[in-house]
């Protein structure tokens, strides 16, 4: 039986002024190669005693989480599956720091426990009292991807009927410093590295919703032939077609190894479509999709496609947004394809 | 305020991030644990580290750390009579 899916709603921390769309209208634009995310003043959102031990990302992912559940009216999602490259690397850099000052002795345990890539998921679950289900997905730049697909599968299989996905990562000075030395940021021209924190609220509720998700497709190093083939095989499946595509968002940094592989691709899976980014505005993160599927279900909600967002000046930019594809590639390897309609599709 | 006890308050509010408290808000007596600072397990694991880190002090028996972590003033006497550090 094929159940609707919809993205009920969504809640960043970024480059962007933080749990809000103000990028949709005032963007904040960055020269610089390394931005870390405007945090909001948790101690406005968080008490002190729940605060107090949680490093930056997993005070993001908690107040983004929370965020999302109290705008759904979900208290306690069936599932709760969390995307991340790095997990909780700020902590994980503090543990093994210690452990080499200190001779592999007197190590600090919250530093240990909260140097994990699952910490994310139990402490949103421990936070809300969630039992359910609860997983992470730790696949570098397909992360986000993977636990969209977790629970997006979980919905259709009428496993759950709300869940909670996430696309957690921080960027540290250290691993920026690594990132930029294997040449994946940092380099002249590109876009600047960023951090991650997103949370969406999936379910079968229309009603409220930002949009619809019809679909989600990953691949791994398929040739334009293959990815052609997904493509339409998601299309096809979603009953919809690529003329019925109003645009696509893609994954651009700015960078000229990272942005070849749409220039190859992008010409020959989506002809003649508006091409949509969103790394200019929230940096590269390997968990960077779930702003970017973030910002499309905005889009689609609010109806309109700030100029900003198009790669190249439209000749008219559509007035009625039914569907946006989106589509990333990591390093060429990792392919995922995500179809979103508005409510009304 | 008995220097000892004041550093003691200083490092607490340090290693356990207790951002909102300032250590003339910590009465001597009061209990570190369930009321009081609020304190729990993981921020007795965390105490434990740093007696044995600031003071050279090794607690091995956890019927002990219940005992000396009853509050500040405790904490400090057993540290004064016992630190190596």
């Amino acid at each position: 039986m094929q159940k609707d899916i919809y993205i009920r709603a969504a809640c960043q921390i970024s480059a962007q002024p933080p749990l809000s769309e103000e990028w949709l209208d005032a963007p904040v634009r960055y020269s610089e190669p390394y931005v870390r995310a405007m945090d909001p003043d948790y101690k406005r959102y968080l008490e002190p005693n729940v605060a107090r031990r949680l490093g930056k990302l997993l005070k993001r992912a908690v107040l983004t989480a929370r965020r999302v559940m109290e705008a759904s009216g979900v208290a306690c999602p069936d599932a709760i599956i969390t995307g991340t490259g790095l997990g909780c690397i700020e902590n994980t850099g503090v543990f093994l720091n210690a452990l080499v000052r200190e001779g592999e002795e007197l190590l600090k345990p919250t530093s240990f426990m909260q140097s994990t890539h699952n910490t994310i998921s139990s402490l949103i679950a421990i936070d809300a009292r969630c039992h359910g289900y609860n997983s992470t997905y730790a696949h570098k730049g397909i992360s986000f991807e993977c636990a969209l697909l977790d629970g997006y599968l979980q919905l259709k299989a009428g496993e759950a009927s709300t869940v909670l996905v996430g696309a957690h990562d921080e960027m540290t000075p250290e691993y920026f410093v690594l990132l930029k030395r294997a040449g994946y940021l940092g380099g002249a021209p590109g876009g600047f590295g960023g951090e991650t924190a997103v949370s969406m609220m999936l379910g079968r509720q229309r009603a409220g919703s930002l949009c619809r998700l019809r679909g989600v497709e990953i691949a791994y190093r398929p040739s334009a032939d293959e990815a052609g083939r997904i493509l339409n095989g998601l299309l096809q499946a979603s009953r919809c077609s690529l003329d019925a595509v109003d645009a696509v968002m893609i994954g651009t940094n700015g960078h000229p190894r990272n942005d070849a592989v749409y220039a190859e691709m992008c010409p020959v899976l989506f002809p003649g479509k508006p091409l949509l980014r969103y790394k200019h505005l929230f940096g590269e993160s390997y968990t960077a999709p779930g702003l970017g599927v973030y910002a499309a279900a905005t889009v689609l909600h609010r109806q309109r496609i700030p100029g900003h967002l198009f790669v190249h000046a439209p000749g008219e930019a559509p007035r009625n947004i039914h569907n946006i594809l989106f589509y990333n590639q990591f390093e060429g390897k990792n392919h995922s394809f995500i179809l979103l309609s508005s409510c009304g599709e | 305020m008995d220097e000892l006890i004041l550093n003691l308050k200083r490092e607490i509010i340090e290693v356990l991030n207790l951002e909102e408290v300032k250590p003339e808000e910590i009465a001597d007596d009061a209990p570190l644990f369930g009321e009081g600072l609020g304190l729990d397990s993981i921020d007795a694991l965390e105490l434990i580290v740093l007696m044995e880190k600031n003071y050279g002090i090794k607690l091995t028996d956890p019927a002990q750390g219940r005992e000396l972590f009853k509050s500040i003033r405790v904490l400090a006497d057993y540290i004064r009579e016992n630190r190596k550090k």
